[in-house]
């Protein structure tokens, strides 16, 4: 009987034990193979739609903490790069360019060597050899955005050139610094691959001319740094072994590669400005605005999408930024100040190929910010945009300007008003009966029907102007985060343009009548009539009139290295409309240059030309100067 | 139940805090002060406090070779007291003088270390005077470098370590040039023009600065002046 029981137990171990097959082999199933991801098309377009998303685009929800900031809970208090700048001010912050700012360091590596991954799957892949190709000319795309995005902050940085395998010893995965000449070398080197590779199509995904204006944007960068470097030397060991610096002698091969890149857009036949030829100035500033409400025109080289509003999805442009009277219940916004700097920037139609800063009184004196002088005679207005009658339609496109019309509301921005007596009341809330009509400082009774100068909430501009570009004009604000789906111009034709102009002027080789051309073509767009001559000045002041806002300008100060010169204890400015009640009966409005009302100055580190690089300790890379 | 419990948390406690110890390290003991002084006239040299001279110093017997900056005071000293005794490489650097070399220095105690150095200008006869409206500056330049002079400047500031980098007001030439040990330069600030700034019956300092164009060099002064304005 135990015989017989020991057996039946060795039988049924027998048979249960034939019925295991490997059963510790189990393969995860909450996660997709590699195998099974790539050896599918329709993976590895969703692989790449995760890359695209990595992209690091300095687009709406770009910000000083980082890109994509369009989570669950964005609030960031809305502090664009822009006003890091002198393009504008926020209506309540007065920070600026901090070592924790502005950093890419640990997301552009993640994109990496996740497009290294994929690298390594294009060969093994079961499609055709063109659809081969395409992959790898947008994998080279990507990469080369990505390590765009380190140079331009880090200067020269670890290249990993192809996907690494941890085998247990940590430090073996580490990869020193290259020169900085190594990294923007590679940057090009990669956008041509990405040339080679990609098909001449105009889509939402990369192609030869999405690469041609990635080497176009970098090309400039290198040569600026090469060309400019000297205005602010710097010293330690990451000078020393050329980790940082570029030499002056690099800056025409690097003007050249941006010209070629920049032609080949230029004549391909694909892209033009949009509405080139406006009836006149009002039209221009229409068109200009429409440019960006929706990009859906040739003008548009790359764009980034936005599709849905929410987390991940949407962006917070509108709410933070427009106008406090159209808020529609949004307690936060009216956030982006565009500057007096800025305007004062924009050509008159008067005077062309020069700034026309806004002239406020007769004895013409533009520098005295020191607030209204009831000693001088300020020049009267019949309405408080009347000052901005003959300034270059863009800034009527870029920014909302005093009793303009938005969302056929007159945004009243209005600083204080003149008393009869004399006596000025300005940035306090008051008003007064005259002849049985009240006037009010802000223009208007409460806080709901004026958007300037109350420091009620943050919500009104302390500058004197409002924010236009990118806003969308068509639809009520929505109350909520992630709500906005404008889409972002990441390269348009005119950026194009201009890089063209600036590098055959700073390079002093090329077509100086195309590269004249190039520039006048974008102001014609603005409808001037008269052409400006190809100079340095122009080109900058042009760029910054034309891509204001566009996050270009931070980088036009860094790679120029104008950083530090114009942020020495800096003071940004602002225009105070007043309404003038020493002329009533008639309605007059006398306009008071001042520094911007509760702000300090700012100046700008030369360290700070190059970010600081994190995690030293463990990756054991040579840090960057002063940090 | 409730003592009882009382009683554990008590005893998990002291048995948790028995293998606790008392910083078993010792704090910083030592320091190092100094002074820079001009080789020739024997003076303190004037710095700016912030975005100025700066003395790099690495301690010796770590894999890191990350420096620790000691920042100069306005007039030309500098203490850190509480640096670990050890041996160090100390190196003044971005400053207003003819760059010196490292140097490796045992510090033990409160060590002294002066700085005996070729300020790149020397600002000499400088008179700083309330005129009128205006505040005026004049001064003489004696450059102990061929490289040119980049700007002179005039600064105020409600704080006595005015300069360059910490101004309300500054009043600046650009000159370019190599300086003439003759010319007497003059510079002045309008309070007039600034008066939402510098607000009439307070009191300001004002300091003149030259600044040589080389590197990373930081201007040259003499101490500043307290004006009621």
């Amino acid at each position: 009987m135990t015989t017989n029981k020991f057996s039946f137990i060795i039988l049924l171990t027998g048979i249960l034990f034939s019925g295991c097959n490997k059963v510790l082999d189990l393969k995860p199933t909450d996660k997709i193979q590699a195998e099974a991801l790539f050896g599918d098309p329709e993976g590895v377009k969703l692989y790449m739609a995760n890359l695209y998303y990595q992209l690091p685009v300095e687009d709406f929800t770009y910000f000083r903490n980082g890109f994509n900031w369009n989570s669950g809970d964005p609030n960031n208090g809305g502090f664009a790069p822009a006003m890091a700048t002198d393009e504008a001010v926020h209506s309540e912050f007065g920070d600026f360019v901090g070592d924790g700012d502005f950093n890419c360091w640990e997301g552009s590596y993640k994109l990496i060597r996740d497009v290294n991954l994929l690298i390594d799957a294009i060969p093994t892949l079961k499609i055709r050899e063109d659809e081969k190709a395409a992959l790898t000319g947008e994998s080279a795309f990507i990469k080369a955005y990505a390590y765009f995005a380190l140079a331009k902050r880090y200067g020269g940085v670890s290249l990993i050139k192809a996907s690494q395998q941890y085998t247990g010893d940590a430090a073996s995965l580490r990869v020193a610094r290259s020169t900085e000449q190594q990294t923007w070398d590679y940057v090009l080197e990669l956008c041509d691959q990405a040339i080679n590779n990609l098909g001449d199509g105009v889509s939402r995904r990369a192609s030869k001319w999405t690469a041609y204006a990635l080497k176009s944007r970098a090309a400039l960068h290198a040569a600026s740094l090469a060309k400019f470097g000297n205005r602010a030397p710097m010293s330690g060991q990451a000078v020393n072994d050329k980790l940082i610096g570029l030499d002056a002698s690099l800056a025409n091969g690097y003007y050249e590669a941006c010209k070629t890149a920049s032609l080949a857009l230029m004549n391909a036949g694909k892209f033009e400005l949009f509405m080139p030829n406006p009836a006149n100035a009002e039209a221009a500033a229409e068109n200009y605005r429409l440019l960006f409400q929706d990009p859906g025109n040739k003008e548009v080289i790359f764009a980034k999408g936005y599709t849905l509003p929410g987390a991940f999805l949407g962006h917070n442009y509108d709410i933070w930024y427009q106008p406090a009277q159209v808020a529609n219940g949004w307690p936060h916004p009216g956030r982006m100040n565009p500057t007096l700097d800025l305007v004062d920037t924009y050509e008159s139609y008067d005077n062309p190929g020069h700034s026309a800063p806004i002239v406020t009184s007769t004895d013409g004196n533009i520098t005295d910010y020191n607030g209204f002088n009831a000693g001088r005679t300020y020049i009267q207005f019949d309405s408080p945009n009347d000052i901005f009658k003959k300034k270059d339609a863009r800034l009527w496109g870029t920014a909302i300007l005093p009793s303009t019309l938005w969302k056929s509301i007159p945004i009243i921005i209005q600083a204080g008003y003149v008393k009869p007596d004399g006596n000025a009341v300005i940035r306090t809330n008051e008003h007064m009966v005259i002849n049985g009509t009240t006037y009010y400082t802000y223009g208007a009774a409460s806080t709901s029907m004026y958007s300037g100068f109350d420091t009620y909430g943050g919500n009104n501009t302390r500058t004197g102007f409002s924010f236009k570009k990118f806003m969308n004009q068509t639809a009520p604000i929505v109350p909520g985060w992630n709500q906005s789906t404008t889409d972002f111009i990441d390269f348009r034709l005119a950026e194009i343009l201009l890089n063209y102009a600036e590098a055959v002027v700073e390079s002093g080789t090329g077509d100086a009548a195309l590269a004249a051309k190039a520039l006048n073509d974008i102001r014609k767009r603005a409808a001037h009539t008269t052409d400006i001559p190809l100079t340095s000045d122009n080109v900058q002041r042009e760029r910054r009139v034309e891509l204001a806002f566009e996050n270009k300008r931070f980088w036009d100060l860094i790679r120029r290295r104008e950083y530090h010169t114009e942020f020495n204890n800096r003071l940004k400015h602002s225009l105070l409309p007043l309404q003038d009640l020493r002329a009533l009966p008639a309605t007059k409005y006398i306009f008071v240059r001042v520094n911007v009302p509760n702000s300090n100055t700012q100046t700008f580190q030369p360290k700070s030309y190059y970010r600081p690089i994190p995690g030293i300790g463990s990756n054991g890379l040579v840090q960057n100067p002063q940090y | 139940m409730k003592k009882l419990r009382y009683i554990f948390f008590i005893v998990a406690l002291a048995a948790g805090l028995a293998s606790c110890e008392k910083d078993n390290y010792d704090g910083p003991t030592a320091g190092l002060s100094g002074r820079f002084v001009d080789v020739k006239t024997q003076e303190l040299i004037e710095q700016d406090i912030i975005l100025g001279t700066t003395i790099e110093i690495i301690e010796h017997g770590y894999a890191s070779r990350t420096p620790q900056a000691l920042i100069v005071k306005t007039d030309g000293t500098y203490a850190n007291s509480m640096l670990f005794a050890n041996t160090y490489t100390v190196t003044p650097v971005r400053g207003n003088f003819l760059p010196v070399d490292s140097q490796v220095v045992n510090i033990s105690g409160q060590t002294t270390l002066d700085f005996s150095v070729t300020p790149y200008i020397r600002v000499n006869d400088v008179s700083i005077l309330k005129t009128g409206t205006k505040v005026v500056a004049t001064f003489k330049l004696e450059q102990n470098v061929t490289n040119n002079v980049k700007k002179i400047g005039l600064y105020a500031h409600s704080d006595a370590r005015v300069g360059e980098p910490m101004r309300l007001v500054a009043s600046e030439i650009q000159l370019n040039a190599v300086s003439d040990p003759s010319q007497v330069y003059t510079l002045e600030i309008d309070l007039a023009a600034n008066s939402s700034i510098l607000k009439p019956g307070n009191k300001y300092y004002f300091r003149v600065g030259a600044l040589i164009d080389a590197g990373e060099a930081k201007p040259n002064y003499r101490p500043a002046v307290r004006l009621d304005i």
